[in-house]
């Protein structure tokens, strides 16, 4: 009895050795890149276009001029500001789309709804490289061209399809018997819709709201294409395309500004992504 | 479902059932009203319009039918962003759902206090901007100040030609990719894990089954839906990559790591030829809709599950 | 009581302007005139605020109101700044074009043969390929832009090359035309080049120039097959490639890649730069930006480099360029004063400051404008760059002349020349089947 806990015991001991061991593997692959950019950044010029000695730590001394030339040089905090009012009202717009959309797709069953509900899937198989050069049109036509505020339009194409599938997996999870009782006792759709199923999809609308943050923040060829004055830039694109001029490269600033552009979604993501497992869990395997 | 529903509806109340019923019908409409518009206007039009345009010649002054596609498959060059597109997606998506799993497997084995660390290290490339994280990978490869290199040399190997053969180039741009892809499909995976219930590995074990029978019989059955339907999700976001490739290789070199999304990107911007971009690009939509296709009859298994 | 104030004020205020505009009241004869510009962003530190604070200055005293975008030219952002307002139609009124656009984008760019005419009256020609570029079906669709405009000449490490090479870079082109030998200029040919490729590659330094997809591969490949006689396309659109010239070449570059890096086939716009920089190379084929971050970073690298001009081949001597140029677009409703301001940027006046402003880096499109002290004056070293502007026999090619703009842009973006010769050079194909394969490429760029 004692020999056999035993080896039951070493087993685990084993098996955590074995898990401890791959998943190290997996961070040094991981955390590299942003280990290098953090290096990078912090490096001065000169050393960063010297070749000497070994590149993988800093050799003379820790430097924030790229942080301070970043932060007073460019307009970097223009463009943080932007990212953020257009990451807001991207998600904002793209729940609300969603959350309709999935209602009205998963429970009241009208003609066409299955016709929409597959054009929707279908929407997802338009890649943006096939799509931004006829966009040039409409945006040109709805006077937005070189406005920020063509993100909160054409973001949402990118994110409505995937968020509203996910909630249509959540509401249809919920039992129509508790419908059909709600609305025997008078309550209306609305009512239904926010007492009822926005509740139960809390999960799911955390998991489509962090997935809708991550397109809308890390989006790079839209804002690539529509956008060309400096106030009205994202992060991602404002920081590349300040920061490289003609063939000069400013390595320090570039790293530097990409690891701020990524540190609201990391932190994002500390904080919610046990929601966000469960949120995908529940969406992905009920229904 | 929705018969027995109707059904007693009906019983109920035969009378307002009609007006319900339409009402209903003009809700259920407004509700996709937002929906329906945002995707006629900025993705169906703009969809159809470069239909349009593959069917012009490069001034757009005459309609041509079908030449730009039948120019294209005349080409070698296009030949080659065709294989390299299959390529890419397949070695891309393969790697990443093996990897993926293996290490949602690897993490769910933790104790549970421990794994929301590694959860949080391992989101971490898919969290980051993928055109600035592309730009760091890009200075890691770069030939003249590689790290990579360094560190291969370092450690008593050849250094490699990273993004200058078009062997490594294609290497390095798919390791980019399983880099930035691989946590979605840990995550994906890890959640579908934790909805397994506990008792089937239990009773797995004491059936007598070991750590790879349990992953055999219990696992990999219990996630067979969710892997398949992360792998086709996966296969239309990689084969639309763009990024990556604009970033670290430009398509070179010699045309040897282009896809649709960047040669459509070259002929359109660069070349002017816009007509014969949106064709590179139209090209994808076939493989696509295979995809759709699969996706779809997934969905619709979910829905009447 | 407030209320009643309040009221009172905006009666009377109210009351005043509508006098004021009854008895006409003296107002501003025609509405004030408004300008957007989107110009190349200058990598010269201050360069932008130097032709901003200019062009602020005239629209002050031109009663214009002018808002300036500064638009890179990575990855192809001014590109798709153009092909974005084209196809919407709206934008700004006066756009950079990037060197291949003014052909894609002329149906809808304003003529602005005034101005051309105004400055060639006063200035003489433009350079032919300047020319070449914004003079097309018999009108200046755009106007050769000064701004973001450079050339190619060698910038070389002349300690390594007279220490390593035997060559004296200094001494064939000193910083002053007339000090030069023809003797030794002439002798400074594609084989002596490779003569001492050889031997600063022995050295440990090697030549470095990229063969990839990148404009500088263009801009040194195009120019060393035209000097041995080869062209993609003659300007009657016949397809030229299949010849000695171009097979004689690519065996020239066989032997001339065996001494540079391998890593030429990945290098960017900005893999030169680097290889210079880093101390590594001894030459590259750059306009003076290389230099000018050596200097910032490695100023010991940066005293070595001399710029000068680009070898000969048999029928002539090439350098590459790469202009750009200004069009203002047909929707523009202020084209008078758009053409007002391009003219009064083109001035000398005007362009001795912003030559300073960009270190000598702007390239004038106006051979008349060489005269200018900067490019004597730049160090380390003193007379570095007095070459950078064309003294001797060199001409000014873009990779795809002769051939019509609209097939030369094809040669050009579709990286013809760097692939074929790549494809023999790394990829080992025989130079016959390369030719063959640039052929019918080339075949199928003459699609209308």
């Amino acid at each position: 009895m004692i020999a056999a806990l035993e080896t039951r015991h070493g087993r685990r001991r084993m098996t955590l050795l074995v898990c401890y061991t791959i998943i190290l593997m997996f961070v040094v692959f991981f955390l590299f890149p942003p280990y290098w950019m953090a290096i990078t950044s912090f490096k001065t010029n000169h050393e960063i276009e010297g070749l000497k000695g070994i590149p993988l730590i800093i050799q003379e001394g820790p430097t924030l001029t790229h942080y301070t030339s970043l932060l007073t040089e460019t307009e970097f905090l223009v463009w943080f500001k932007n990212s953020v009012m257009v990451t807001v009202s991207v998600v904002f717009l793209s729940m609300l789309i969603s959350v309709l959309a999935a209602y009205a797709l998963s429970r009241l069953g009208f003609a066409g709804a299955s016709v929409i509900g597959t054009a929707v899937f279908l929407v997802y198989l338009v890649p943006d490289s096939l799509l931004f050069i006829p966009l040039f049109k409409i945006v040109g036509f709805l006077g937005l061209l070189n406005s920020k505020w063509v993100l909160v339009l054409v973001y949402p194409t990118l994110i409505v399809p995937f968020a509203t599938w996910l909630l249509i997996g959540y509401f249809a999870s919920i039992p129509k018997e508790l419908d059909e009782a709600a609305l025997v006792d008078g309550a209306n759709h609305w009512q239904m819709l926010v007492r009822i199923f926005l509740p139960v999809a809390v999960p799911g609308l955390i998991a489509a709201t962090i997935f809708a943050f991550t397109v809308s923040w890390s989006g790079f060829l839209y804002p690539l294409a529509f956008i060309f004055s400096s106030d009205q830039q994202v992060l991602t694109t404002g920081t590349v395309t300040s920061l490289i001029k003609g063939d000069v490269y400013h390595w320090g600033g570039l790293m530097a500004g990409a690891l701020l552009a990524c540190l609201p979604p990391v932190l994002i993501y500390v904080f919610l992504m046990d929601y966000y497992i469960s949120g995908l869990t529940a969406g992905s395997t009920k229904g | 479902m929705a018969l027995v529903q109707t059904a007693s509806v009906e019983r109920v109340r035969p009378a307002r059932r009609g007006r319900r019923f339409r009402s209903r019908s003009v809700l259920g409409v407004l509700m996709c009203l937002p929906l329906m518009a945002l995707i006629g206007g900025l993705v169906a039009y703009p969809f159809f319009y470069s239909i349009y345009l593959s069917m012009l010649n490069k001034r757009e002054t005459a309609f041509v039918g079908l030449a730009n596609f039948e120019y294209l498959l005349g080409h070698e060059t296009f030949w080659g962003v065709l294989q390299f597109s299959f390529i890419f997606t397949f070695l891309a998506v393969f790697w990443k759902a093996v990897l993926g799993f293996i290490l949602a497997i690897v993490i769910h084995a933790l104790p549970v206090r421990g794994q929301r660390i590694w959860r949080g290290i391992s989101l971490v490339p898919w969290v980051m901007p993928l055109a600035l994280s592309s730009l760091g990978w890009w200075w890691m490869y770069e030939p003249t100040h590689s790290a990579l290199n360094w560190t291969l040399v370092a450690l008593g190997m050849n250094p490699k030609p990273w993004l200058s053969d078009p062997f490594w180039a294609r290497f390095s741009v798919i390791l980019v990719n399983v880099w930035y892809g691989t946590p979605f499909f840990m995550i994906t995976y890890l959640a579908g894990l934790k909805s397994i219930p506990g008792e089937l590995f239990e009773s797995a074990e004491i059936d007598g089954a070991g750590p790879f029978q349990q992953l055999r019989y219990v696992t990999l059955p219990m996630l067979k839906n969710i892997i398949a339907i992360t792998m086709l999700f996966s296969t239309i976001v990689t084969l639309g990559t763009f990024d990556i490739i604009r970033v670290l290789t430009r398509g070179g070199p010699r045309g040897s790591t282009h896809m649709f999304g960047t040669y459509a990107f070259e002929l359109g911007i660069a070349t002017g030829d816009v007509p014969l971009g949106a064709s590179v690009s139209l090209f994808m939509f076939p493989i696509l809709a295979v995809s759709a296709f699969f996706i779809l009859r997934g969905i619709r298994q979910r829905a009447s599950a | 009581m407030l209320d009643r104030n309040r009221r009172e004020f905006l009666k009377t205020v109210t009351a005043g302007a509508a006098g004021a505009a009854a008895v006409g009241f003296p107002h501003v004869a025609r509405a004030q005139t408004k300008l957007t510009f989107g110009l190349w962003d200058h990598w010269v530190p201050g360069a932008n605020d130097a032709l901003k604070g200019i062009i602020n200055d005239w629209a002050k005293g031109n009663n214009v109101s002018i808002t300036i975008d500064f638009i890179t030219s990575i990855g192809n952002k001014l590109d798709l700044t153009a092909a974005a307002e084209y196809r919407a139609g709206s934008g700004h009124d006066i756009i950079t074009l990037g060197t291949w656009n003014p052909t894609l984008y002329k149906e809808k760019l304003e003529p602005v043969g005034d101005v051309a005419d105004s400055l060639i009256k006063q200035y003489g020609k433009f350079q032919e390929n300047a020319t070449y570029l914004n003079f097309q079906e018999g009108r200046w669709v755009s106007l050769p832009a000064p701004i973001g405009s450079h050339t190619y000449p060698l910038e070389t490490r002349m300690d390594m090359w007279k220490k390593h090479a035997g060559v004296d870079v200094q001494d064939i082109f000193p910083a002053d035309v007339k000090k030069r030998n023809k003797g030794k200029v002439d002798g400074w040919d594609w084989k002596t080049f490779l003569a001492g490729a050889k031997k600063v590659n022995a050295a440990g330094f090697p030549v470095g120039a990229s063969i990839a997809e990148n404009t500088d591969s263009n801009d040194w490949l195009g120019p060393l097959f035209a000097s041995h006689g080869s062209f993609p396309m003659d300007e009657k659109n016949n397809i030229t490639i299949e010849s000695d010239a171009t097979l004689q070449t690519i065996e020239y570059l066989k032997e001339l890649t065996k001494h540079m890096p391998k890593d030429i086939y990945g290098w960017d716009d900005a893999g030169n730069n680097r290889w210079l920089i880093s101390g590594k190379g001894s030459a590259v084929f750059n306009p003076p930006s290389a230099w000018t971050v050596a200097k910032r970073d490695q100023p010991a690298v940066a005293a070595q480099v001399w710029h000068h001009d680009v070898p000969r081949g048999p029928k002539g001597r090439y350098r590459g360029a790469l202009p750009f140029s200004w069009g203002i677009w047909k929707w523009s409703k202020n084209k008078q004063a758009a053409k007002d301001l391009l003219l009064f940027l083109s001035t000398k006046e005007t362009q001795w400051k912003l030559i300073i402003a960009s270190q000598g880096y702007d390239y004038p499109a106006l051979p008349a404008f060489f005269t200018h002290p900067v490019w004597q004056e730049i160090e380390p070293p003193k007379g570095g760059q007095y070459n950078y502007p064309v003294r001797g026999d060199e001409k000014l090619i873009v990779a795809g002349w002769p051939a019509k703009p609209e097939f030369g842009v094809q040669v050009y973006y579709k990286w013809l020349l760097p692939t074929m010769v790549g494809k023999v050079t790394s990829g080992g194909m025989a130079p016959k089947d390369a030719v063959k394969w640039a052929a019918k490429e080339l075949e199928g760029y003459k699609r209308s």
